[in-house]
């Protein structure tokens, strides 16, 4: 099992975020190795990702099956692997958020020395992507006014029996997708959003 | 080429160009021997050719086979390299390469650091049947920590896809083989990759390029394709241009350039030209264009070439999707060193031993005089429901729907045939006359399975024949493959005993070397052999190290 997650925040109501997160084709293109999405029903739908599997790229098919959509705070869902042997599930979870001091996380069920290594490394990221959002969004939305803590939560579960090794193999991978994707939607938004730069 | 630039972008004594075992070896024996060293690498990471393959390296009577408590004589050797040369080879290159090679190797463990250790039961190709042949001659790397590697870590290939990442070669055949691969540790090795623990190729190269870029603080730089190389008004070798962010780059080389940048697999109209194959694909990474040839023939350098016919190349496949810096990644086939599998032709009939590619590999090219056509392109790798509860198909274990784009599956080999545009009563007839004799684990018309090295290698220890089990239990399969080369070509820049490229008028031309296989393997001749190009691009990297420090 890989299990990474990771959280950002925006200068947005919860709401904002909401709208936009719960409409999949509006963020399907920022997921790392995007390829394509056919949406089967309200709750259903259908990826093809590009992903890195150690020093090979591999196109992975997936079925996403929405387990709720509990907005404006929450969505989650399962994902079945319909040409790999894998299954998962994750969730999308946003805040009203008005403590500035938090920062982002990338977390792992079990964290080696190369794991905490990483997580340096995306908090070092995070602080400049943090930055520069702040510098392009409007200055007229201070602390505490329409914030919000966009979390996101991946878990992999690699089947048959390279699975452990499998699972080595994707979590870096799957530690910069969720960045990514946290990052791109925020970013998005902040630059879209009314009055900004 | 041509006259030299206005200015020089660095000034050094060597450049050494690519970054395999080959340049780094010669750049860590430059740099001891007091030379100013600079590595230029076209690939975004360090490691070359080596950097992805089985990290073997063949080294007869070398200093770790009596760790094993195997005995060899250099006598032996030599009568084995004799028997791999078929008289191809440049019996003055041959001798240099075999007086060398255990000194070198031994400079790589002592003054560099490398952890070298031998490979206990694997083979040579030819043993016991060839003169001079042997067991235990291979050496291969103790695991090798990423971490160490500083900044390099991450422009350096940590796996293969080619190889076991992680799995040393004892453990691979202490689990079974690659027939075995559902039963491996695969706790240990997630655990192992998780840490960067290195092997194969990608463990080799950490090594060297940990004492080389680390250890030594050589400078390299990744992503400066060498473009050309620059002369001065007598013909000396005097630098290169390379290419840095997109500008001009250069470089001079005030006592030599080395030139160890792999083959020409990328290089589809040379490889089909030079390896008589018009479908060329190649397993190595897209970086290998055969700029040797093209730098050093624009200065007048001889290539010099060996029979493609018996080096290494390999039938395999893509599987729809996977890809390795941004070109798709083709597989070898090792799946027909399974029982309950075969290979087929076009006709339906089978041509080889399956299970030794120094068999099959001559065939390839076959040609029948009366057709104009190399009938042993068409192949199809044909195996069973006895087989598909076993074994994998690439990454596709037992239990696995194999996609149809890769494997076309039917109920009877009748049926098999007709949707493969194969003769089915002649593949009909085949499975009927292999069959008779697999369940008896013989095959009289090839002898698969005659090699101890293809039992250990890619056959079932469980078997009476490691190498050969009926094909008779449905569902099916056939895969349509291709040939796959692996980066070992037969023609090369000619070199000299001191690694100097040689002109077509047949002096050295100052300042040029050629090491790995950007040199014609006119040392081993018609044959080759695992692990002999990692020991000859040792070997005469250190010879041209040495050479080029003295000049």
């Amino acid at each position: 099992m890989a299990e990474v997650e990771y959280s950002t925040t925006a200068k947005l109501p919860v709401e904002t975020i909401w709208d936009f997160v719960c409409e999949i084709d509006n963020w399907a293109a920022y997921m790392t190795g995007y390829q394509s999405h056919e949406k089967e029903n309200a709750d259903d739908s259908v990826w093809v990702l590009k992903g890195d599997v150690g020093a090979m790229t591999r196109t992975l098919k997936f079925r996403v099956h929405v387990t709720e959509w509990a907005g404006p705070e929450r969505v989650t869902f399962e994902l079945e692997g319909l040409n790999e042997q894998m299954s998962g599930d994750g969730e999308f979870v946003m805040q009203s958020y008005e403590d500035e001091s938090a920062e982002a996380t990338a977390a792992t069920t079990r964290k080696g020395w190369l794991q905490r290594a990483i997580e340096a490394v995306v908090r070092f990221f995070f602080r400049l992507f943090r930055g520069r959002v702040e510098r392009a969004a409007s200055a007229d939305a201070g602390p505490g006014e329409g914030m919000a803590r966009l979390r996101f939560r991946l878990e992999m579960r690699p089947g048959g029996p390279m699975g452990p090794m499998i699972n080595a193999m994707i979590k870096p991978a799957m530690t910069v997708a969720a960045e990514d994707l946290a990052n791109r939607i925020v970013g998005h938004l902040e630059t879209e959003r009314p009055g900004s730069a | 080429m041509g006259g030299t630039p206005e200015r020089w972008d660095l000034e050094v004594d060597v450049v050494a160009v690519g970054s395999g075992l080959g340049s780094i070896t010669a750049a860590l024996v430059a740099h001891d021997r007091g030379q100013q060293v600079v590595v230029l690498e076209k690939a975004p990471r360090l490691g070359g050719l080596c950097g992805y393959g089985g990290g073997e390296v063949f080294c007869p009577n070398g200093p770790h086979m009596q760790d094993i408590g195997q005995a060899d004589s250099d006598d032996a050797a030599r009568q084995y390299f004799a028997f791999l040369g078929a008289g191809f080879n440049e019996p003055e290159l041959t001798e240099k390469m075999v007086a060398t090679y255990k000194e070198a190797i031994e400079y790589t463990e002592k003054e560099a650091g490398v952890a070298w250790e031998a490979v206990e039961g694997l083979d040579d190709y030819y043993y016991p049947d060839a003169p001079g042949s042997n067991t235990g001659r291979y050496l291969a790397v103790q695991l090798f920590d990423g971490a160490t590697l500083g900044e390099w870590q991450q422009k350096t290939w940590p796996v293969s896809p080619h190889f076991p990442p992680a799995a040393t070669h004892k453990e691979m055949y202490a689990w079974g083989g690659l027939a075995n691969v559902t039963k491996w540790d695969y706790e240990l090795l997630g655990q192992r990759i998780a840490a960067d623990q290195r092997s194969f190729g990608p463990g080799m190269m950490g090594w060297f390029v940990k004492a080389a870029m680390v250890d030594r603080g050589i400078p390299a730089h990744v992503e400066t394709p060498v473009r050309a190389l620059v002369t001065d008004d007598d013909g000396r070798v005097v630098g290169v241009r390379a290419e840095k962010d997109g500008n001009d780059f250069f470089v001079r080389a005030r006592k030599g350039v080395i030139l160890g940048i792999g083959g020409y697999d990328h290089n589809k109209p040379m490889a089909t030209m030079y390896e008589e194959v018009h479908d060329w694909n190649s397993a190595t990474q897209p970086y290998l264009h055969g700029d040797h040839l093209l730098m050093g023939g624009e200065i007048g350098a001889d290539i010099a070439s060996v029979p493609p016919t018996n080096l290494a190349m390999f039938y395999g496949y893509n599987i729809p999707g996977e890809e390795h810096d941004g070109v798709p990644l083709w597989r070898s086939s090792w799946e027909c060193g399974c029982p309950h599998a075969i290979w087929v032709n076009g006709q339906g009939e089978r041509f080889c031993d399956e299970s030794f590619y120094k068999d099959y590999q001559p065939r390839i090219r076959e040609w029948n005089g009366k057709t104009q056509q190399q009938e042993n392109l068409d192949v199809f790798l044909i195996f069973d429901g006895n087989y598909r509860e076993r074994y994998p198909l690439g990454s596709f274990m037992p239990g696995m729907e194999i996609p149809e784009e890769l494997a076309v599956k039917a109920d009877t080999p009748r049926e098999l045939a007709e949707k493969l545009g194969i003769d089915p009563t002649r593949l009909e007839a085949t499975l009927e006359r292999f069959n008779a004799g697999a369940a008896k684990g013989e095959d009289p018309d090839f002898d698969a399975g005659h090699f101890s090295w293809s039992n250990r290698l890619a056959g079932d220890p469980s078997y009476p024949n490691p190498n050969v089990g009926v094909v008779e239990k449905a569902p099916f399969y056939g895969v349509k493959l291709a040939p796959v080369g692996v980066g070992i070509n037969s023609h090369g820049l000619r070199t000299n005993t001191s690694g100097q490229v040689m002109h077509v008028r047949g002096h050295a031309i100052p300042g040029l070397y050629a090491v790995g296989m950007s040199a014609a393997i006119l040392d081993l001749g018609g044959g080759y052999q695992s692990g002999t190009s990692n020991m000859r691009a040792i070997t005469w990297g250190y010879i041209t190290g040495r050479h080029v420090s003295e000049s």
